[in-house]
């Protein structure tokens, strides 16, 4: 396994992801979306780390941890905006919530 | 230790008026005013005192920086010479001297303390003029004793006579000033400094000038003296000092008899080293004619104050003539013993006014007892003579009658008479300064610095054998006489004879401790007590007037001036006087000789004999009044006529100048309301029918145009740029989406 290999792996997360917040019509898609795109940043972070630097230096492996944590947060956060969105709107599609728009 | 005592002089009585002032900011007065000045003014004068020994032959200059503008430095300080040092003196004794007195003569006043405050800040003012080491200090001072003559002039304000007199002073003393300012302007564009002395000052450098220039510091030094013209009330602007004795006396002795109008001739002396031959001649000439005309008009009068404030003129008149002839010592002289017996005479004049004033105030209880008392000891002088019950002057005829009525009834010496027996302490010392001023020989110090004057001219005519000169002397020797006769016709009036108003004779008493006490101490400098500092050579040092030539330089040399005067005058050190005298103007070819000319002899006797004449006559007409003054008026009617409207000087300007300038000021009027209005109201009608319809379209159309134009484009754009916002979250995504690839592409491409 090269560094290669992960990078495809992360490029295909990450379009994936995008796809996913462009195409969905769902916020929790849109979040899962968000998730993936995140996730292949830590992919990333993870395989530099590996390969690029020395390996007493971890400190890209320690940035994607952080990452992961950082999602979860993310997460919840997200998901208790989605319920208050649910209930002030009755819909959980971002199209709906347009009362900004001038 | 010079500065110290200098910026203690100095700031005392500032102080004490800054006191009255500060406290009067906050609404309050400080209780005891009066005590508060007069203590600074003694203050003064212990340090004017310790002064007089500090002072050493060669003057002192003290100065600092006061302002810098780019290369001209106007500099402020202290000059501290002989002179200076005795002009502190007497400012600072005459004027404790009127405080002491004011405490008594202003008691009852409701504004009190405000009259010690402005005394105060008068004295601060003259001290710092008379210390001031350049024509801008001078200046200033100068500017500020006039101001505090304004206000004590206008002290009781309620009074018009008093409000109109101190207008009248500081409008006539401002003619004088505009010609001094013009003056210093000339010194200074010449000389880029306004300092006098030192290297760089002004007489240095007009030391060395070259004939040419001449005419150029002739005028310059006529200029400066219209300042001392109009300060020291000489002809032709005299009138404001007989009108300034509406103030309280107290002030008309202090300001308008001892030291402000003093300043004039002190300036004047400060001005000696730049005085050529033809500005000495105006001086002397402006001096001499005042001292005859003021004397003409003191006969005449009937207001006590007003024949001292003639008196005043006369004797400043007498000063400046001094001092055109060169005869510094002697004019400065004059001033210090002048100072001393007319404040002695004001002050006494305000004693007897005093005495008569409290009758009609009744505000005075604690001295009426008193003069109850006096007035069953009194006996009349019946055995005078015939006609005294009848006021000659008050028959006279209409003119009397028509000024008389001007005169408050206080101040008439037709009201008085036979005043000696209730007042004699005021008569004594009244008696004391007129004998002074009359020049009475050897004991009285009038006669030492008077006959110095005449003696100067006499000396100066004889050196020069120049007309001008001996005109001068015959003015002078006449004015003399004069004196010595108005002088004695108002201690007849006042205080001989029969009381012309029994019922305010009966009211009259002696004034009060406080106002006695100056009255002594002045009779005592009236005796010739201050002549050992002006006649000590080494003392007295007369500055070198560079300018002045003798048109023939025919001196009388040494060998020729007789020896010795005779005990009488080495008693009172006048050897040394003449010698200073004559060492300030003989160019300093032998510096030791000790005689006299013949001059001083002949002045001396010729002024004992006119005294005595007018004393004579005074005494013939208005004592003895074998001679009747009605009688001698009437034969001589014009002249009477022309002394009796004091010249018709005030006629003149009423009817010339004043008129003159009341209708220029109509007609600027006329010319204002009909060309300068009629000018800014046809631009106004001109604007608002033509031009306003021309802008008004302009800023409809153009301004307003585009305003709403631009409005409207942006309106527009506004209107389609809206629809970017689609609020759809996607979208945007997808267009930060699309510029971060955009971003990457264009830096791949970099």
């Amino acid at each position: 396994m090269t560094l290669q290999h992960y990078l495809v792996i992360s490029a295909i997360l990450f379009t994936l992801g995008i796809f996913a917040v462009l195409t969905r019509r769902n916020a929790i898609s849109i979040l899962m979306g968000i998730e993936l795109i995140l996730n292949s940043c830590n992919l990333n972070f993870a395989a530099f780390s590996r390969f690029m630097t020395p390996p007493e230096d971890i400190s890209g492996q320690v940035i994607a941890i952080f990452g992961i944590v950082l999602a979860a947060a993310e997460a919840a956060v997200f998901l208790a905006i989605i319920l208050a969105i649910y209930r002030e709107f009755g819909s959980i599609r971002p199209n709906d919530v347009d009362t900004l728009k001038g | 230790m010079v500065v110290p005592l200098i910026s203690l002089i100095l700031l005392c009585p500032l102080a004490a008026f800054a006191i009255f002032g500060l406290l009067g900011l906050a609404k309050r007065s400080f209780p005891r005013q009066d005590y508060l000045s007069t203590a600074a003014m003694l203050v003064g004068f212990v340090c004017s005192l310790l002064l007089l020994r500090e002072v050493v032959p060669n003057p002192e200059t003290h100065t600092v920086k006061w302002i810098s503008l780019g290369s001209i430095t106007f500099s402020m300080g202290f000059y501290l010479d002989s002179v200076t040092a005795i002009m502190l003196l007497v400012v600072t004794l005459v004027s404790s001297l009127v405080h002491i007195f004011s405490i008594g003569y202003m008691h009852g006043d409701p504004r009190y303390p405000r009259f010690f405050a402005f005394l105060s800040l008068f004295s601060f003012s003259m001290l710092f003029l008379v210390v001031s080491d350049n024509l801008l200090g001078i200046y200033i001072g100068w500017e500020l004793v006039g101001l505090c003559s304004y206000l004590l002039i206008g002290f009781w304000f309620e009074k018009d006579s008093a409000a109109n007199a101190c207008k009248k002073a500081f409008l006539t003393t401002r003619v004088g000033d505009v010609g001094m300012f013009i003056g210093m302007m000339m010194l200074f564009t010449k000389f880029k400094t306004l300092s006098l002395y030192g290297e760089g000052g002004i007489f240095t450098l007009a030391a060395s000038l070259n004939t040419g220039d001449m005419v150029w510091l002739s005028i310059a030094g006529v200029l400066i003296f219209c300042g001392a013209v109009g300060k020291s009330a000489q002809v032709p602007l005299h009138t404001w000092l007989p009108d300034a004795m509406e103030g309280p006396t107290p002030v008309s002795a202090l300001i308008h008899a001892a030291t402000m109008v003093a300043a004039g001739v002190y300036l004047t002396a400060r001005m000696f080293p730049i005085l050529t031959e033809t500005s000495s001649l105006v001086i002397a000439y402006i001096g001499g004619i005042t001292a005859i005309v003021a004397a003409t008009i003191a006969i005449v009068r009937f207001d006590i104050k007003r024949v001292l404030a003639y008196s005043t003129v006369s004797q400043l008149g007498y000063m400046m003539l001094g001092i055109g002839v060169g005869s510094y010592v002697a004019g400065l002289f004059h001033l210090t013993t002048h100072a001393f017996f007319k404040a002695l005479l004001f002050l006494g004049s305000g004693s007897v006014i005093h005495a008569f004033h409290a009758m009609h105030a009744h505000a005075h209880d604690d001295e009426h007892d008193h003069a109850h008392e006096d007035h069953d000891t009194h006996e009349h002088a019946h055995g005078d003579d015939d006609a005294h019950g009848h006021d000659h002057e008050h028959g006279d005829h209409d003119l009397v009658h028509a000024h008389g009525s001007e005169i408050p009834p206080d101040q008439d010496m037709r009201n008085m008479g036979g005043l000696r027996h209730k007042m004699p302490i005021t008569f004594v010392t009244m008696l004391i300064a007129t004998l002074s001023i009359s020049g009475v020989p050897f004991v009285f110090s009038g006669f030492w610095s008077k006959d110095a004057i005449l003696g100067g001219v006499l000396e100066r005519a004889m050196e020069w054998n120049s007309v001008h000169h001996y005109l001068l002397f015959g003015m002078a020797l006449l004015a003399a006489g004069i004196t010595a006769f108005y002088m004695f016709r108002l201690i007849f009036m006042t205080f001989f004879g029969e009381p012309r108003n029994q019922e305010m004779h009966n009211m009259a008493h002696e004034s009060p401790l406080s106002m006695t006490v100056p009255l002594l101490i002045l009779a005592v400098l009236s005796f010739p007590v201050v002549n050992k500092f002006w006649f000590n050579a080494d003392y007295v040092k007369p500055p070198e007037q560079p300018h002045l030539y003798a048109p023939q330089h025919a001196h009388v040399s040494p060998d020729s001036k007789t020896e010795g005067k005779g005990f009488a005058l080495s008693l009172f050190g006048v050897s040394e006087a003449v010698a200073a005298e004559e060492a300030g103007h003989d160019t300093h070819v032998d510096g030791e000789h000790h005689g006299h000319s013949p001059a001083h002899d002949i002045a001396m006797v010729l002024s004992i004999c006119v005294a005595g004449l007018g004393i004579l006559l005074s005494w013939l007409f208005y004592h003895r009044r074998t001679l009747s003054a009605e009688s001698v008026a009437n034969s001589f009617r014009p002249l009477y006529n022309l002394f009796w409207h004091k010249y018709y000087f005030d006629e003149f300007y009423d009817g010339v100048l004043v008129a003159l300038t009341v209708w220029k000021a109509r007609l600027f009027a006329q010319f204002d309301g009909s060309v300068v209005d009629g000018i800014v109201n046809g631009v106004g009608r001109l604007t608002r029918d033509f031009l306003a319809v021309f802008v008004g379209f302009f800023d409809n159309r153009v301004v307003d145009g585009i305003v709403n134009r631009v409005a409207e484009v942006t309106w527009a754009v506004g209107g389609r740029i809206r629809r970017i916002q689609t609020g759809a979250i996607q979208t945007y995504l997808f267009v930060v989406l699309a510029g971060i690839v955009l971003l990457i592409l264009i830096f791949r491409a970099l």
